[in-house]
């Protein structure tokens, strides 16, 4: 199962991203809707459309077997769904003052929850299954390692975080509750 | 095309199609009054009727209800022939072919066009549609069309018809009418038994056609033929109350002649999809209440055994009545509300409900999968209409049906969606809280119908889907979801664009047959390309990419003088969108416009990409893109566009400066009140910073003028840098300098800048006349592009002051997320307010040059200095001769020269510094006013004719220290004929240098300067040492003195040095002296001593500069400073008389010998000065033989001893005034001698001017010996008195007498 987290400054500029892949199963909710999909054509357009509608993942999850689960995943698909999400995000957090929005928006298969800095910085994590607790104490330790590298006067919230510091504690954080 | 309307399941599709050639507005104009007919009500349509199977569904008189009409454009395609018995609202149940026609023969023709129209649309197999006809609309007919003879399905409209409208609708009612009829015979066909077994066939059942089926077992209760299709049937009342009141009273019962049919088979199958479709009859006929009876009835036996897809289409069916029944109860003006729940939750639960079938449900057929898809999208599509049309009509009321019920073939936007401001967010906020539906939710219910299951869908169908999804979404006001559809939309389009043209070309390729290799072009249809190109740049604006950052510009159109000079190249910008979508996007976007293919905008988003997103482009990317582009407008121009790329590289040029020009050619402005002779011309050399215009001083043309001078008609050069940020080499087609003001000659270079460099560039021209020349900028063509201006404004204060300005707002800014999201793009940003000022062009200044007339030009055509360098002694006199040559078509009729040597700056310097005293001051000054390293003979009358040849020279003088000189020649050509009368007040000259490296050795080293007085002791002049050195003898001891010299040569050759000396009144005399290597020679020479008069002394040192309050700063007593100042005059004077000078021995190089380093002692000035008194003592004999002078020997007096003898002592005044003078008379050994009177003191008395006194005093020698007498005069001033001058006489006394 994995888990995609993008940390997107106020003007939607991703500055940190992260792929996981935990060891907990996907839930397998697939229709059989979804199974059997023709080959309509093999120009790159067909490509494009396949992997917008959520295909190339399905196929990838029956195809790859256990190992390559969620690592084939188109990467350009899952950012276009997290921009997408924005939509959702944006209007659930001008109406509730909350900053963790669980699970704010689905599409494809995918669930959106995000996090909201007080600095109009978001957090968006994409993932398969639910988990509402453990995403939700993994972004306030997220978010305690994002106030820490902010505090950083050397760097301002529209700056891609390069600290290795940064994304190892992420990572820990991810492996300890996702 | 297909639009998911909520209510579509209770609309009848009357399908409208052109017939014959019709123009397309003709139709449209007779399509849209058809349209107009959206719901009819039931009461008009005929009732009366048969009895027949046809009656059944036809409307019972004075009903209430409504038919709801749509109208599509399109046939659904044969593929879904599967659907027509479970979704029979997705056909067209008639077909109307429109068309006009002006003559009656045609009308056959028209009839048959009509017939192959349906044909083709509809197959043979299929049940739809059930109504046919052809409507003629009569024009330009010149005798009516007669319609008796017409086949029935002709229906034709006369030209001027008076109530056409009115006619329609009643042909419309008809129309529906005969649906309904043939909605009967449908339904006896499927009550039989073998009908029945059909429709249970398979999931999708179809029925076969009439001639296919088997002869029915019970041909007994096969109904009555058939009537024609005009004909009414009749409906009697009783047939109908024969079955509903039995069903409304028992439902479970069912319908008895059913019941009985079905008991007469053996009830094979469940009756459950008869009864439903009988309800989808039903409602489309505008029967709510008989098709909710039957709905129940249907999924009583839908349940068990689990029909689901059967369920879930009547579920969704049953969800449509309530909303048609709010419509026509008064248009559903809403009375009560329930507090507890919302109107329309009973149908959302019955649509989820649906929609949960449809998606667990498990399809073994992989053809079925199609439909499956569809019908689960068309579900959660019908649901997501029906919270969108509550949400736009802000809440359950008339507007929210009528957006449901909307027909036609174009999606239906309410009014609270369509003005200029539904998308802000506090219009789609307010909508939310009046209906209480959220759009998160209506977004997350649409998001249910985009999945995977979207691959099975046929193209058109996922068109129409996307479609439905993206404007959804897009009303919601999310973008970003709409983008992201859209770009679904254009994969799918693109892709039937492209397998199409495959499958054309494969078919081209086939109908040409094998030709060899000869290149076939297609000419594609470029229709529709526009709108898909539009969608890119939507998708594209929303993910931050601006796709029209570069226009298209006509090239055939002027290009507008508009200056804009965009600096943001230097702004902080703040980093906007998702990079890496934006490059995916924009690979994309240009790989759409190559396959449409449109040329110019692959050109356009290429290059647009490349300027907005440079920063982020891979490498590998810049190069597809930049290749792509220039491949695209290479074929464009191929194929005769006449359109052109705007510059796009960002802002190329980063400076121009003009190059400096070589020295010889840089003319320099001069007043011409320089050229009058002035009065104090000299010491200018002095001064720093002084007006001669000739010296040569570099620094002061930096100060002095603002606009670097440039000659007429010469060439002139830019330095022009450009950078190049990408990755590849960027070509410029051409690139020149914009200029104006007066007319500039420059021919545009093509160019290639490097990759990610700075370029430096000379660009050249030539002014062509004088006046000012003003350099904008850089005019810059790219490759296929149109030529664009970059004005390069000076930095000046003001505009670096607004640069700043600029920069420091766009960092205060930064890190202020104000706007954030969406609206932090640039183009949303640019709509606030607070936008700056647009700067005009008259406040920006450029780089600006005074074109000046044409000058001569001269250079050096030879020198006598070799190698450009000088060797000389020091103090050598020399002289170097330099040929000019003009080499211009000018004459030159004005030379100056003016001469730089390394001795001057230091010397001025340490002047100007004015720590030096008084009299070194002088010393330096001195040294370079009288004797400069190079000078010359001043000549006005030089000139210099076009192509003449002149010799100057130029005299050379060694001063040591000197390492370097420079030689500047100004020259110009003044008196030339001004073509207007107006004097100008400058002129222009140019100037040419000659550097010289210059050695000075230095080999005599003069030390030891020394006065000696002229030995009083008598010398004979016939001696031999007296002949070989005559010039050593005078005449007159007292006064003169000996000057002596010791000079040392400390080079390698001998020299010979003479002293001369130069008296007034005195007889010119020489010393010779022959100097060998490292020895050291006196120079002797007597000197003639000279007073000079009290206020000639007591001058002050003079400065020659003169300058003015030279404050002395070392505090000298009155004393001190007449002592100096004596010292200074009296050494004036004595190197004024005396002339040093040395010649190389056996060679011809001659030079002065300086005795300036030589000081003056006070000393050597008593020597030199003229006593005041002149002394002269002699002895005489007193007694009878008085007043005869006693005998003397070689200068020694001989007198007796022990006997009177008288010194005579004259005294004379030597000066011009009168003196009062003393003398003292010494005497040595003076025990021995006695004397009269006293020695000391001896009063003389004031002696007139010249004038002589002669004193007498008597002495006796008491023994023999040698004695010494010295009388000494002094000057009596006021009370002291100082010694003059004094005379000495040896007197000898011996027995020989």
């Amino acid at each position: 199962m994995s888990h995609h987290l993008f940390i997107l400054s106020p003007s939607d500029t991703p500055i940190y991203n992260l792929t996981y892949s935990s060891t907990k199963p996907a839930p397998t909710t697939n229709s059989p809707l979804s199974s059997n999909l023709p080959t309509w054509s093999t120009s790159a357009f067909a490509g494009t459309l396949t992997a917008l509608s959520g295909a190339s993942s399905t196929t990838q999850h029956t195809t790859g077997g256990g190992v390559r689960i969620g690592g084939g995943q188109d990467r350009h698909v899952i950012q276009m769904i997290a921009n997408a999400s924005l939509d959702a995000i944006e209007d659930v957090m001008r109406k509730e003052g909350a900053m963790y929005l669980k699970s704010v928006d689905k599409f494809n298969e995918w669930t959106v929850s995000a996090f909201i800095t007080p600095g109009n910085t978001k957090f968006v994590l994409l993932h398969e299954a639910k988990n509402d607790e453990g995403i939700k104490s993994f972004f306030y330790e997220v978010w305690e390692l994002y106030v820490k590298t902010m505090l950083n006067p050397f760097h301002s919230n529209q700056q891609v975080i390069r600290s290795s510091t940064f994304d190892t504690r992420v990572r820990a954080s991810a492996k300890k509750y996702l | 095309m297909d639009t998911h309307v909520f209510a579509s399941l209770a609309q009848i599709r009357i399908l409208l199609v052109p017939i014959g050639e019709i123009a397309q507005a003709t139709f449209e104009t007779y399509a849209s009054e058809i349209r107009s007919f959206d719901a009819l009500r039931l009461s008009d349509i005929a009732v009366e009727g048969n009895k027949d199977e046809r009656a059944r569904f036809q409307p019972k008189p004075l009903s209430a209800g409504h038919l709801h009409l749509n109208f599509p454009s399109h046939p659904p395609p044969h593929s879904h022939q599967p659907l027509s018995l479970i979704r029979p609202s997705h056909f067209p149940l008639a077909i109307i072919g429109i068309t006009t026609c002006s003559r009656s023969e045609s009308l056959p023709e028209i009839l048959s066009q009509f017939n192959g129209t349906v044909l083709d649309m509809f197959p043979p197999t299929g049940l739809y549609p059930l109504a046919r006809n052809c409507f003629v609309f009569e024009e330009g007919a010149v005798a009516g069309i007669s319609s008796n003879q017409q086949h029935p399905n002709l229906i034709i409209f006369p030209e001027n018809m008076g109530n056409r409208r009115l006619y329609v609708g009643t042909l419309l009612g008809e129309i529906c009418s005969t649906i309904f009829g043939e909605f009967g015979v449908l339904i006896q066909r499927l009550e039989s038994p073998l009908g029945n077994e059909y429709l249970n066939a398979s999931l999708f059942p179809t029925l076969p056609a009439l001639t296919d089926i088997p002869p029915s077992l019970e041909k007994k209760d096969s109904l009555p033929p058939i009537p024609s299709h005009n004909s009414q049937p009749e409906i009697s009342k009783s047939a109908l109350s024969k079955v509903a009141p039995s069903m409304k009273r028992n439902s479970s019962l069912g319908v008895p002649t059913v019941r009985k049919r079905i008991s007469g088979i053996g009830a094979a199958s469940s009756h459950g999809r008869l009864f439903k479709i009988m309800a989808d009859f039903f409602l489309l006929a505008g029967r709510t209440e008989d098709a909710m009876i039957w709905y129940l009835e249907a999924l009583q036996l839908l349940k068990s055994p689990l029909d689901s897809i059967w369920n879930a289409s009547a579920l969704e069916a049953m969800a449509t009545i309530p909303i048609l029944d709010a419509w026509s109860a008064g248009h559903g003006l809403q009375t009560s509300t329930s507090a507890a729940r919302e109107p329309w939750a009973d149908i959302a639960d019955k649509l989820i409900q649906a929609a949960a079938l449809y998606f667990k449900v498990s399809a073994t057929d992989i053809e079925n999968h199609q439909f499956l898809s569809y019908l689960y999208c068309c579900c959660i599509l019908r649901h997501t209409s029906l919270l969108f049309a509550v949400w736009s009509a802000k809440g359950w009321g008339p507007l929210a049906f009528t957006t449901m019920l909307q027909p036609g073939p174009t999606p239906y936007l309410p009014p609270t969606l369509s003005h200029s401001e539904s998308t802000t967010w506090a219009n789609l906020e307010r909508l939310s809280s009046m209906s209480g539906i959220s759009r998160t939710a209506i977004s997350s219910l649409l998001a249910q119908a985009h999945g995977p299951w979207l691959l099975h869908l046929g193209p058109r169908e996922r068109v129409s889907v996307l479609e439905a999804i993206a404007s959804t979404y897009s009303c919601l006001g999310y973008r970003r979801k709409e983008s992201y559809i859209l770009r679904e939309v254009l994969g799918c389009i693109l892709d039937l664009i492209v397998c199409g043209r495959e499958e054309d070309a494969h078919i081209n390729m086939q109908s040409l047959g094998n030709k060899g290799n000869v290149g076939i072009r297609l000419n594609e249809s470029s229709d529709g390309n526009e709108s898909i190109l539009k969608l890119l740049k939507h998708v594209c604006k929303v993910l931050g990419v601006n796709l029209d950052a570069i226009q298209m510009v006509d090239v055939t159109s002027e290009s507008s003088g508009q200056v804009e000079a965009d600096e943001d190249a230097d702004v902080y910008q703040e980093p906007f969108g998702w990079p890496e979508l934006q490059v995916g996007v924009v690979r994309e976007s240009v790989a759409v416009a190559e396959a449409l293919p449109d040329f110019l905008a692959v050109a356009q988003y290429a290059l647009s990409s490349l300027k907005t997103l440079q920063e982020f482009l891979e490498p590998g990317d810049q190069y597809h893109l930049y290749a792509t582009a220039a491949r695209a407008m290479q074929t464009a121009r191929r194929r005769g566009s006449v359109k052109a790329v705007e510059y796009w590289s960002g802002r190329p040029v980063v400076s121009i400066a003009l190059a400096p020009i070589p020295l010889i050619r840089l003319p320099i402005e001069k007043p011409l009140s320089a050229l009058q002779p002035r009065t104090s011309d000299s010491n200018v050399i002095l001064k720093k910073g002084g007006t001669d215009p000739f010296l040569y001083n570099p620094r002061r043309l930096n100060t002095s003028q603002g606009k670097p001078l440039v000659v007429q008609g010469e060439t002139l050069e830019f330095v022009v840098i450009l950078q190049n940020p990408y990755v590849f080499d960027l070509e410029l087609q051409s690139l020149s300098l914009s200029t104006s003001g007066v007319p500039f000659e420059t021919a545009p270079i093509p160019l290639v800048v490097p990759a990610r460099s700075y370029h430096r560039v000379v660009l050249s021209g030539k002014a062509r006349t004088t006046g000012s020349l003003v350099i904008r900028g850089c005019n810059v063509q790219a490759p296929g592009g149109v030529l664009r201006e970059f004005v390069l404004p000076l930095a000046t204060e003001e505009e670096e002051e607004r640069l700043a300005h600029k920069r420091s707002a766009a960092l205060c800014d930064a890190g202020r997320s104000k706007y954030s999201g969406l609206n932090s793009f640039p183009w949303e940003k640019s709509k606030s307010p607070n936008t700056e000022t647009p700067r005009s062009c008259k406040t920006m200044l450029f780089l600006e040059c005074k074109v000046v007339p044409e000058q001569p030009l001269l250079r050096i055509r030879r020198t006598t200095a070799t190698h450009g360098a000088l060797m000389l002694y020091d103090g050598e006199m020399t002289s170097i001769r330099i040929t000019l040559e003009n080499i211009s078509p000018l004459p030159i009729d004005f030379v100056r020269l003016a001469f730089d040597d390394s001795t001057i700056i230091p010397a001025q310097q340490a002047l100007a510094e004015g720590d030096m005293s008084v009299f070194e001051t002088y010393e330096t000054e001195y040294a370079l006013i009288h004797r400069p390293v190079f000078s010359w003979n001043k000549n006005d009358s030089v000139t210099i004719g076009p192509g003449r040849k002149v010799t100057l020279t130029i005299n050379c003088f060694g001063k040591v220290g000197c390492t370097e000189g420079t030689i500047h020649a100004s020259y110009s050509y003044l008196n030339r004929n001004l073509p207007e009368g107006e004097p100008s007040s400058v002129f222009h000259t140019r100037q040419l240098s000659y550097p010289l490296m210059v050695t000075v050795y230095r080999m005599l080293e003069s030390h030891g300067m020394d006065i000696l007085p002229y030995p009083s002791y008598p010398m004979e002049l016939e001696s031999r040492y007296a002949k070989n050195n005559p010039q050593l003898f005078v005449e007159d001891k007292g006064a003169w003195c000996f000057f002596c010299l010791d000079v040392k040569n400390t080079y390698g050759t001998p020299f010979e040095v003479s002293i001369e000396r130069v008296q007034e009144d005195v007889p010119w005399g020489e010393s010779l002296v022959n100097v060998p290597p490292g020895s050291t020679s006196r120079l002797v020479i007597p000197l003639k001593k000279f007073l000079l008069s009290d206020e000639h002394v007591s001058k002050p040192i003079p400065t020659l500069s003169d300058r003015q309050f030279v404050v002395d700063k070392t505090k000298l007593s009155d004393a001190e400073q007449k002592i100096q100042r004596e010292l200074f005059w009296y050494r004036e004077e004595l190197f004024k008389s005396l002339r040093c000078q040395w010649r190389e021995a056996g060679g011809t190089r001659y030079g002065d010998l300086s005795l300036r380093q030589q000081r003056l002692t006070l000393t050597m000035l008593e020597t030199l000065r003229t006593e005041k008194a002149g002394v002269q003592l002699s002895l005489m004999r007193s007694g009878d033989s008085k007043g005869i002078p006693i005998e003397q020997r070689l200068g020694k007096y001989h007198p007796p001893c022990d006997e009177l003898v008288y010194i005579q002592v004259k005294v004379t005044n030597l000066t011009n005034t009168a003196l009062v003078f003393t003398l003292d008379v010494h005497l040595d050994p003076h025990e021995l001698v006695i004397h009269d009177g006293v020695l000391c003191n001896i009063p003389v008395g004031r002696l007139e001017a010249q004038e002589s006194r002669e004193l007498e005093v008597s002495v006796c020698f008491l023994c023999h010996g040698r004695f010494e007498i010295l009388a000494s005069a002094r000057v009596l001033v006021g009370g002291s008195s100082s010694g003059t001058s004094s005379a000495r006489l040896i007197a000898v006394v011996d027995a020989n007498e």
